[in-house]
Parts: structure tokens; C-alpha cells; sequence
């Protein structure tokens, strides 16, 4: 019922090599807006604000800085990294095995219907299937994720 | 030979709601705290991770996160004339065990209970008469009013991310709360949870026939919420494995993510798992509690663990064993109606229950919550209910809910139907998708031969006599059922169902199959050390350094689900302890 724009970008857009990964960085850290938007929301840009609101849903076991007890692996630097990767977090198999890498498309297919992008992951999250919320939830991730100490 | 440990200032028995409550207000007051859990630690990530937690068998059949009988169990008996014979398997009700105990594991039903309940024999005597009241029904007020636990009602609720509507906020009537509602000073921290199909059938066709239907107060979060302590409580996703399963998504108000956490940032704060307490040490007088005895069950080390507060804060159940296996007040004795410790036992009759079978309706019920519900108050909490056309005290609550669809437990079909085969098997295919069910929740007062002792025969694997529990449903519970089964057979024909099953009557209390884990009584709660084991603030009247929390200090069952009370009373005790027996120990008045 909602998978949205599983399909929609590119594949090849944004990229995963850590040059155009820094590029990207730097578009949304300057303007807060993802350049993504303009292929499937002309109207509106993404809205950091309102992305914040929606991470709401996803605070009860993330955390943005990798501080803290939480259920889940930290978001710091999730932008770039492969799924599955933090060495000192216990990923289900299917998130290991996964060979995604998060990005403003794959972290937009995940969030839409996790069980859908990823069958057999542990996220115990029903997904959001509003278009809109998800934009400005990666445009939120984009800047309250970013790694500041990582290379 | 047991190991002396170094003395603390309370030491808690059982690290579940009460427990953790308890650890949590007074470690963050500075007292010096161990917190004795007989079961294993516990951590939603990976205890409760999916895929692996919705695994019916292990943990609803299996009961993978309940006390294991073959360590301890308690033994049954109809009435005094019976023999007793213990419990081998767990059935009626489940008792959990590990960290964060039954809060783990429940539903999340979280009732405040009415003024009619917290002076349940003055209510009843104006209302109906003295003689309305059977003379071996031994109800009695709570020592607290409603209006005194309010504030803690609503920590609780705060604590444990309650979803709901309110119905009375200070005095004035709420649209879409419950009608029969006390007062309360504000809504619920959350909005109720989306209702699904079979509760907006129930919701309009009461609304229709005059009732006040309202959404069932529950602790699944119904967004994402963050306590007052900081606590963050995930959305509820609806996979309909509550009870009986821990939470995947930590949506449903625990311990283990609530307090207990808290408890365990503080420095004073220790926690033991493994940890079985055998007995409360009283000191020679037998006025006063020493500490408590222990064997860590996963080597069979036995210590002693000195504190001058004792906080029993295990299961309604094991907290009344250990204060019989401790000589902890008078037992009770039925046939002398003399003693108090083991009296008032009460539980919660079901079956007048209705199940509805539609040819023209889907209700998808795998798409569940623990607790989520629309209910009717009108023959319970409401005041202008007729008893006297019911015949008896108390009431039912009318509810649609639908905690799962699981494939190996939820199987509806209709009256007539083979129990296997395949005809079953072409049934179970056609109604698991079309059926939906009204339950009935009942009240349950005491009688004078419903009461717990210690089994003269039958003892537990440290060598101690068993729990004897002595129970049967009784006249008052009977017409109750039948009263308001048949208000819930009328709404059901309401909706003109293709065809329907029950309301059926009320028999014997049977042990084996699951009914609700709402057992009450046993250490009540009272105005005097005459008709109670422990006063106002739990405490026990005999050995006044001893605290007994739970649902073992109720002197009656609601048709409420017990935890809200139970959570409100936790912070209730939890503040006299802060607040006035540790300036001044003793018996507090």
C-alpha cells in the first residue's frame, strides 16, 4: 500500500563513493534542502524542522550522536555507511547480508516499508508512508547525523 | 552455611513495576539500595528483537517468560473439603518472572478505579442496603480515597505512556472519555490508539442503544512519547504480540525501559537476578525484619541480606508466601474466620463473553494491540446502575479489544463445528477473518472460604511448604456473568451477525485453562492491624519495617484490570517511604 518511490531516484544518484558522499554533504548542509525533492516534490522543499518532528518516531531507539543506552545503532554518520556495519552493534542477519548503503534513496525505500526493502531485519517500525515526512526526515538526518570526527 | 552481606538501607524483592517503582524513587533519594530479582536480566534488544520474539509456541504456549512451576508453584482446591494438589503446569494465570516480571509481559489494561471501589463496603451499604451485602463477603474500603491517590494515578499513567481519552477532567465531562470517570486532573499523555474495525461496530451499535462507549485505557503507546523521567517509549506497530511477548518496539509501558533503568543509573542502586528470596529474617522480638534470607539459584550459594526496610514487590501471589513462610502477621483461618494473612483472595471471572461470526465482514485481527478497546462502564463504574435487578455487588465491563490473531491460539468458529478434521479445518479458514468477540470483564468480591494458606503436604525445591490456594467462583460472581452477558448478547444481535456464540453461564472455577493473571488479595490493605495486614501505606501492621506492595494488598477485585492501581499504590508507598518513615521509622498513622 505504500511503497512509494522504491524505484524512484537513480541508482546512480548520490552515489556511495565518499567523494560524491562529502558533495552531497555539503549541498544539504548550506541550504538544508535536498536537492532530491525537485524530482518528486516541486512544490515544497524538505523542511529540517519538520523532519526533526518526525524523528520523533525514531528516538526511542536511535540516537544522533552515539551517546547513550539505546536499543538501536546510532544514526551518527549513517549517511555513506554500508547497513550492517557498526562494529559494536549485534545486526540481524538480513541487515548484515543486506548490501545496502544509506543514502537519501535507500534510507527513503527503507523507511517507507522496512519489512519490504529489508525482509527479515529487526526494526520493530511500521514505516511512514507519507512522502513528504520521509523527505523531511532524511533532510533532518542528513544534518543531525553528520559525523563530524569521521574522515 | 549463608554468607552476611553488608547491610543496605532497603532491600527489594522482585524487579517488576512495583519493584522498579520502588528502586527507582528511593535510589534517586539517596538511599542505599539491592533489588533481588529471582529470574534473569532482560534487555528489549535482544530479549524481545524480532523476528525471533513472535514466536508463539516458545512464549505463548510454551510461556518462556513465566515462573517455572517445577521450581515453585502453588496447589488448588475447590473449598475446604477438597484436597489440595499442586499446580504442575501453568494455566489460569501466568506469573512472570525475570527482570521487569509481568510488566514485561502484560497486556497493558491501565485502569484507574473508581470511588465506588476505594470504599467498596460504604458505597454498597448506602447505596443498597446492609443486607444487599452476603454475610460471608467480607469487603471493605481501601484506607485511601480515590481523591488521596489521584497524583499517583497519574505518574503512573505518565510513566508508562497511557493511551486514552479521559471522560471527567476536574469535574467536567469529557466527549469520548469514559462517562462514569472520576475526576481527574488531566487527559491521558497520549491519544488513544486507532480502533479497529470490530470496536467501531461495538462503538456505534452501544452508542445507538443509549451506552456510553469510550476508548479502553491502555500502556501501548500509541506514538512515539518520552516520559517525564527521559524514558523513550517507541510507536505501537499493531503485531498483535502482546501479552504473553516482551515489546519489540518498546511500546508498551515495562519497567525494563521505564524505571528500572533509571533505578540502575544510581549509584546506591544494586541489582542481583538469580536471586530467590526464601523468607524475611525477623529478629527475636518478631516485630522487626532483619533482612531477608536468598539462594542464588544459579549456583546454590545461599546469603543473608540485612536492610532495615524489606519491600516485597514480588508477584500479588509470592508476595503472600513469603509473608506466611516469614511469620509475618496472624494467618487467616477460614474455619475460625480468625487471622488476616492469606483472606480475601479474588480473581476475575470471564464467560460472558460473545464471539460473532459475519459472512459479510473482515476484521483482520492479526492487526492487534495487548490492550487497545472500545468498553462500556454502564454495569460497572456507573452509579445509577440497578444492582438489585443484577442481584449482586459489582459489575462487568462490556469490551471489545483484540489482543492477537495468533495462528496457534486464535481460531474461532462457530457453535457446531468438529474440534478437527476438515470440516475444522474448512471452518477455521472461512472465520478466522470474520469473526470479532465481546468480552466481559467481572468484579469479584471476597468470601470467607476464598483465602491462601500454606499446603500441608506439597513443598517448593527449597524444601518449603507450597502456597494451598482455595477458590471457587460463587453466587454473587454468577449472576453478575449472567446480568451482563445477556447486555452483551443484545448489543451482538445488534449488529444482526450471520451467527454467535455464548454468553455462557459461570461453573466451577477451572485452574487449567487462561483466564487473566488479576489475582488480588491475601496481604490487604485497611484501617486497622483488626481487618488488614497492612495499613495505608502497605505497611505491615505487625513487623512495621516490612512493605508489601501489589495487588496482594487489594481487599476486592474491580472489573478493572488490577496495574493501575497497583502502579498508583507503588508511588504512593514509594513517597511515604521518602518522605516520612525515613525521618522517622516506625508505624506510620
Amino acid at each position: 500500500m505504500r511503497r512509494g518511490v522504491a524505484g524512484g531516484y537513480p541508482s546512480t544518484w548520490l552515489g556511495t563513493t565518499p567523494s560524491l558522499s562529502r558533495g552531497w554533504w555539503f549541498v544539504v548542509g548550506s541550504c538544508a534542502t535536498l536537492v532530491a525533492t525537485a524530482f518528486t516534490s516541486p512544490v515544497r522543499g524538505a523542511d529540517v524542522e519538520k523532519g526533526k518532528a518526525v524523528f520523533e518516531q525514531c528516538a526511542a531507539c536511535h540516537s544522533l550522536d552515539g551517546t547513550g543506552d539505546y536499543d538501536g545503532p546510532t544514526l551518527k554518520g549513517v549517511i555513506g555507511r554500508k547497513a550492517g556495519s557498526l562494529e559494536d552493534y549485534r545486526y540481524s542477519a538480513a541487515m548484515k547480508r543486506s548490501d545496502v548503503v544509506w543514502d537519501a534513496a535507500t534510507v527513503d525505500q527503507y523507511v517507507a516499508d522496512p519489512q519490504a526493502f529489508i525482509p527479515g531485519n529487526r526494526m520493530a517500525f511500521a514505516g511512514i508512508s507519507d512522502k513528504t515526512q520521509r523527505d523531511d526526515l532524511i533532510a533532518f538526518l542528513a544534518v543531525a547525523t553528520k559525523d563530524t570526527n569521521s574522515k | 552455611m549463608a554468607t552476611r552481606l553488608r547491610e543496605v538501607d532497603v532491600v527489594i524483592v522482585g524487579l517488576g513495576w512495583t519493584g522498579g517503582i520502588l528502586a527507582k524513587e528511593l535510589s534517586e533519594a539517596g538511599m542505599r539500595i539491592v533489588a533481588l530479582e529471582r529470574g534473569g536480566m532482560r534487555a528489549t534488544n535482544p530479549d524481545f528483537a524480532i523476528p525471533l520474539i513472535r514466536d508463539e509456541l516458545k512464549y505463548a504456549v510454551r510461556n518462556a517468560l513465566m515462573q517455572n512451576p517445577a521450581r515453585d508453584t502453588l496447589t488448588f482446591r475447590h473449598s475446604p473439603s477438597e484436597p489440595s494438589l499442586p499446580m504442575r503446569q501453568l494455566g489460569s494465570f501466568l506469573p512472570g518472572e525475570g527482570l521487569g516480571g509481568a510488566g514485561v509481559h502484560w497486556n497493558g489494561v491501565t485502569w484507574r478505579w473508581t470511588g465506588i471501589d476505594h470504599a467498596a463496603r460504604t458505597y454498597y451499604e448506602q447505596r443498597h442496603g446492609k443486607s444487599f451485602i452476603p454475610a460471608d463477603m467480607p469487603i471493605q474500603d481501601w484506607p485511601m480515597t480515590y481523591a488521596e491517590l489521584e497524583p499517583y494515578y497519574d505518574k503512573f499513567e505518565r510513566t508508562a505512556g497511557v493511551s486514552g481519552k479521559a471522560g471527567n477532567i476536574r469535574g467536567t465531562k469529557q466527549p469520548g472519555g469514559n462517562f462514569f470517570e472520576q475526576s481527574r486532573d488531566r487527559d491521558y499523555p497520549l491519544p488513544a490508539l486507532e480502533s479497529s474495525y470490530s470496536q467501531i461496530l461495538f462503538n456505534d451499535a452501544t452508542a445507538q442503544m443509549g451506552y456510553h462507549p469510550f476508548p479502553r485505557p491502555c500502556a501501548n503507546a500509541s506514538r512515539a512519547y518520552t516520559n517525564p523521567d527521559g524514558s523513550r517509549l517507541g510507536a505501537c506497530v499493531y503485531c498483535g504480540h502482546c501479552e504473553r511477548f516482551g515489546c519489540e518496539a518498546n511500546a508498551k509501558g515495562s519497567p525494563h525501559i521505564t524505571v528500572i533503568p533509571k533505578a540502575m543509573a544510581q549509584p546506591t542502586f544494586e541489582l542481583r537476578t538469580h536471586s530467590w528470596v526464601t523468607k524475611v529474617m525477623l529478629d527475636s522480638t518478631k516485630k522487626k525484619a532483619i533482612g531477608v534470607a536468598y539462594t542464588d539459584v544459579s549456583n546454590g550459594q545461599e546469603y543473608e541480606q540485612p536492610a532495615a526496610i524489606v519491600a516485597l514487590c514480588a508477584y500479588a501471589i509470592n508476595n503472600v508466601h513469603l509473608m506466611l513462610l516469614s511469620s509475618i502477621g496472624t494467618p487467616y483461618d477460614a474455619t475460625t474466620q480468625k487471622g488476616i494473612v492469606g483472606k480475601n483472595y479474588c480473581y476475575q471471572p470471564g464467560g460472558g463473553g460473545v464471539t460473532l461470526f459475519f459472512e459479510d465482514k473482515i476484521f483482520n485481527p492479526f492487526m492487534a494491540t495487548g490492550a487497545f478497546g472500545i468498553a462500556i462502564d454502564d454495569f460497572h463504574a456507573n452509579d445509577q446502575f440497578d444492582r438489585a435487578a443484577m442481584g449482586a455487588l459489582g459489575g462487568a465491563t462490556i469490551n471489545v479489544g483484540q489482543s492477537n490473531g495468533r495462528p496457534i491460539g486464535y481460531r474461532p468458529v462457530p457453535a457446531g463445528t468438529p474440534r478437527w478434521g476438515a470440516e475444522w479445518k474448512k471452518a477455521t479458514a472461512k472465520w478466522y477473518l470474520r469473526a470479532m468477540n465481546i468480552g466481559v470483564t467481572a468484579s469479584n468480591m471476597p468470601n470467607r472460604y476464598n483465602a491462601y494458606d500454606l499446603d500441608p503436604t506439597y513443598k517448593n525445591v527449597f524444601g518449603q511448604p507450597l502456597l494451598r490456594l482455595t477458590y471457587n467462583f460463587l453466587e454473587n460472581d454468577k449472576k453478575v456473568i449472567a446480568y451482563v452477558g445477556q447486555k452483551a448478547a443484545e448489543i451482538a444481535r445488534s449488529l444482526n451477525p450471520t451467527s454467535m456464540t455464548g454468553p455462557g453461564t459461570l461453573g466451577d472455577y477451572n485452574i487449567v485453562p487462561y483466564q487473566s493473571t488479576h489475582n488480588t488479595g491475601g496481604a490487604i490493605m485497611g484501617s486497622s492491624p483488626g481487618n488488614s495486614a497492612v495499613n495505608k501505606y502497605l505497611q505491615s501492621w505487625d513487623v512495621p519495617n516490612v512493605f508489601v506492595v501489589g495487588a496482594s494488598a487489594f481487599p476486592h477485585n474491580s472489573a478493572y484490570n488490577p496495574t493501575g492501581p497497583v502502579g498508583a499504590l507503588a508511588y504512593w508507598t514509594a513517597d511515604a517511604i521518602k518522605k516520612r518513615y525515613r525521618q522517622r521509622p516506625g508505624l506510620m498513622t
